[in-house]
């Protein structure tokens, strides 16, 4: 059975005021609270997964972008879809009501999916 | 009935809150439930807390109002998550911060820029709030009849006692909870709608036509003024007085009369809305009042809504439960499929009540089109009992997101702009903050639900948003740079909108600039944010600061 690390709920100026008090620390300093400074391996995996991570996320706001801007504007310069008409709905109103939910569905999925390969492999690629 | 069911839901929520209030102990508790809660559960809460009238009712009325293109709103709402998802959610929850505010001093070590997110999060909630509560005030004088300030009024006292007596935010199961109620009172009426009318009628539905002439003797209550243009003599009876013929001209409609129009009559045209059916009316895209940029105004409302999920203050705080960065993640991705499901429905009351209650848009009353249409489809015990089910519904969705966005306000008023916080002026200045929201909600009766919430998320995108996404990914953004471009996106979404407000310019494509700014406010603060940090240095600890929101929890738990 795996523990879970229990951590304190209070919020970071709460923590920044406990410690300052205690220690006398300038406060200009933010004193993060589980890591103040990354030991080099935890560097060196971080750096890793911020790379890793970050072309996904990138990846899959273009998808959303292509989605939700691309979209529209399909049906900005192809005005006879409001014309065809699948068991009596216009094609036009099936992408504005029905078509967009399952896809962010998929999206979702699959960016979720990708985030936590990187996390499994350690951001190797 | 419908009075029993509203009843019901405040009780409801009032009795969770008194028993609310033995658990809160510290600030933390009362702005978060400290425990940790799966993300399943979690995604039915943050879904619970999002799902506001704005969504219940206002996202049908736009359709009526606007056309089909209204349901972009609901496609940008939703979408928002996956920016959430991909860019936010497991990194932030690794901040250990509550808030923007609490994100911003944690990662850039600024008190300064921790004080003006909180006058971000002040406006934000702000404009989230003042639409709900016109919506809650709306829906109570459609039940009740009384005037539209009584209704704000007494959803304001509702919403202030519950609060009074404990955060309800203390139980994330209530708000899972409140999801699968809104959900349920949503989905089950539509159903019942789409069996319950003609074929005739679903017919109609999808080959809408434009609302020229009444085709039935139609009622119109007033519940506001409108000055109404009649276009060729018009029968109608007023408020009960003896039927007669207008002659074309400009008429008053004072609020609290009812004008009755005879079967055949001419529509007479009102400033500011178009009748539903109309030939821009079917197209999938939003223009509102024919402004003639369909395709901006469509884009902008994605942008600011997909944008601005991720700053809104009163879902942020929810990813907090979390049990870690994964979590949180899951939670987003969750939220996406669950938010789909309701989304898929706002369009059958907005097609339904364009051909059954298009007279609506008339009386500046098609946000109530939700509470209306049982009524006008079965006169009968069945008609009024979803009536108070999708009242109750409406009232129970302005509840969760009214609490949620009144703590996060007076969170930010007591904890971030005033030091030392305590649950007892927490609780203070959540009552004043009420007062204020009420105060506002009075004269804006006649601004759309809808329209009012994109402001919100407009206000989100173009601070919040440049804010998080820079100070998660990109190393190199100094505290300066972050207060630069938030004060330029705060004045170029919150202070554009006000001064488009009060040059109320004609619809175009100066209006929908000022009106929806999102589509160059947030690229311009985003670009400020970049120039002004690439301009100076960011200290040494900044590297770290950014990289230890990306180290996971696996590696962690692993040693």
């Amino acid at each position: 059975m795996t523990r879970q690390r229990r951590v304190a709920v209070a919020s970071p100026q709460t923590r920044l005021a406990l410690a300052r008090r205690r220690t006398g620390v300038r406060a200009d300093l933010p004193h993060l609270p589980h890591l103040p400074h990354l030991a080099p391996a935890d560097l060196e995996r971080a750096r890793r997964m911020h790379r890793a991570q970050l072309r996904r996320a990138l990846v899959a706001v273009a998808l959303l972008a292509a989605l939700i801007i691309g979209l529209p504007a399909l049906l900005a310069v192809l005005p006879w879809l409001d014309e065809v008409r699948i068991a009596g709905v216009a094609v036009s109103w099936l992408a504005v009501a029905v078509l967009p939910y399952p896809a962010l569905v998929l999206l979702a999925r699959w960016q979720l999916r990708r985030a936590e390969q990187v996390e499994r492999s350690g951001g190797e690629p | 009935m419908t009075a029993v069911a509203i009843a019901l839901v405040v009780l409801a929520t009032l009795l969770i809150g008194a028993r609310g209030v033995a658990a809160i102990r510290s600030t933390p508790d009362f702005l978060v439930a400290s425990r940790r809660i799966s993300p399943t559960l979690n995604a039915a809460a943050v879904s619970g807390e999002y799902l506001s009238a704005a969504s219940f009712l206002g996202v049908a009325g736009l359709v009526v109002k606007d056309g089909i293109g209204a349901l972009w709103y609901g496609v940008g709402f939703t979408a928002g998550y996956i920016a959430m998802l991909a860019l936010v959610a497991a990194p932030m929850r690794r901040t250990g911060a509550l808030t923007v505010p609490d994100f911003a001093e944690a990662r850039l070590g600024s008190a300064g820029l921790r004080k003006l997110s909180a006058v971000a999060v002040l406006v934000i909630a702000t404009l989230y709030l003042v639409p709900q509560f016109k919506a809650a005030g709306l829906v109570l004088t459609v039940v009740s009849g009384t005037p539209y300030w009584v209704g704000v009024v007494v959803a304001g006292t509702a919403v202030s006692i519950t609060l009074a007596l404990g955060g309800m935010r203390a139980a994330t199961y209530v708000q899972a909870f409140q999801f699968g109620l809104k959900l349920l009172l949503f989905i089950v009426p539509a159903i019942w709608l789409v069996l319950q009318v003609s074929p005739d009628t679903r017919r109609e539905a999808l080959s809408p036509v434009e609302f020229t002439r009444f085709e039935r003797p139609t009622p119109v209550e007033f519940r506001l003024d409108v000055e109404l243009t009649i276009t060729e003599p018009t029968p109608v009876t007023i408020s009960g007085q003896a039927p007669r013929v207008l002659p074309p001209g400009e008429y008053p409609a004072e609020a609290g009369s009812t004008w009755t129009f005879a079967e055949g009559a001419a529509v007479p045209g009102v400033q500011g809305a178009l009748p539903p059916g109309g030939p821009g009316w079917s197209r999938p895209l939003l223009d509102p009042n024919d402004a003639g940029y369909p395709l901006l105004a469509t884009l902008s409302v994605l942008v600011a809504t997909v944008l601005g999920t991720m700053g809104l203050p009163h879902i942020i705080v929810r990813f907090h439960t979390s049990a870690d960065g994964r979590g949180a993640r899951r939670t987003a991705a969750i939220t996406v499929a669950l938010l789909s499901a309701f989304y898929l429905f706002p369009v059958v009351y907005g097609l339904l009540g364009a051909v059954l209650l298009p007279e609506l848009f008339l009386s500046a009353g098609t946000d109530t089109v939700v509470v209306a249409l049982p009524a006008r489809v079965d006169s009968g015990w069945v008609g009024s009992l979803f009536t108070a089910l999708l009242s109750a519904g409406a009232f129970a969705a302005f509840l969760a997101t009214s609490l949620g966005l009144l703590l996060a306000l007076s969170g930010a008023v007591s904890h971030d702009l005033l030091p030392g916080a305590t649950v007892r002026r927490l609780r203070f200045t959540t009552l004043g903050a009420a007062v204020c929201v009420v105060a506002l909600a009075l004269p804006s009766a006649y601004l759309d639900v809808g329209v009012l919430v994109t402001s919100a998320f407009a206000v989100a995108a173009s601070t919040f948003c440049p804010l998080l996404v820079l100070g998660i990914w990109w190393s190199r953004l100094t505290a300066p740079g972050a207060i630069v471009g938030m004060v330029v996106g705060l004045v170029s979404s919150a202070g554009v909108i006000g001064l488009g407000f009060f040059l109320a310019p004609p619809p175009g494509l100066v209006a929908i600039l000022l009106g929806q700014p999102a589509l160059w406010s947030v690229p311009l603060a985003f670009v400020t944010m970049v120039l002004v940090s690439l301009g100076g240095r960011p200290p040494a600890w900044a590297n770290a600061a950014m990289l230890r929101l990306h180290l996971d929890e696996t590696e962690r738990r692993r040693r």
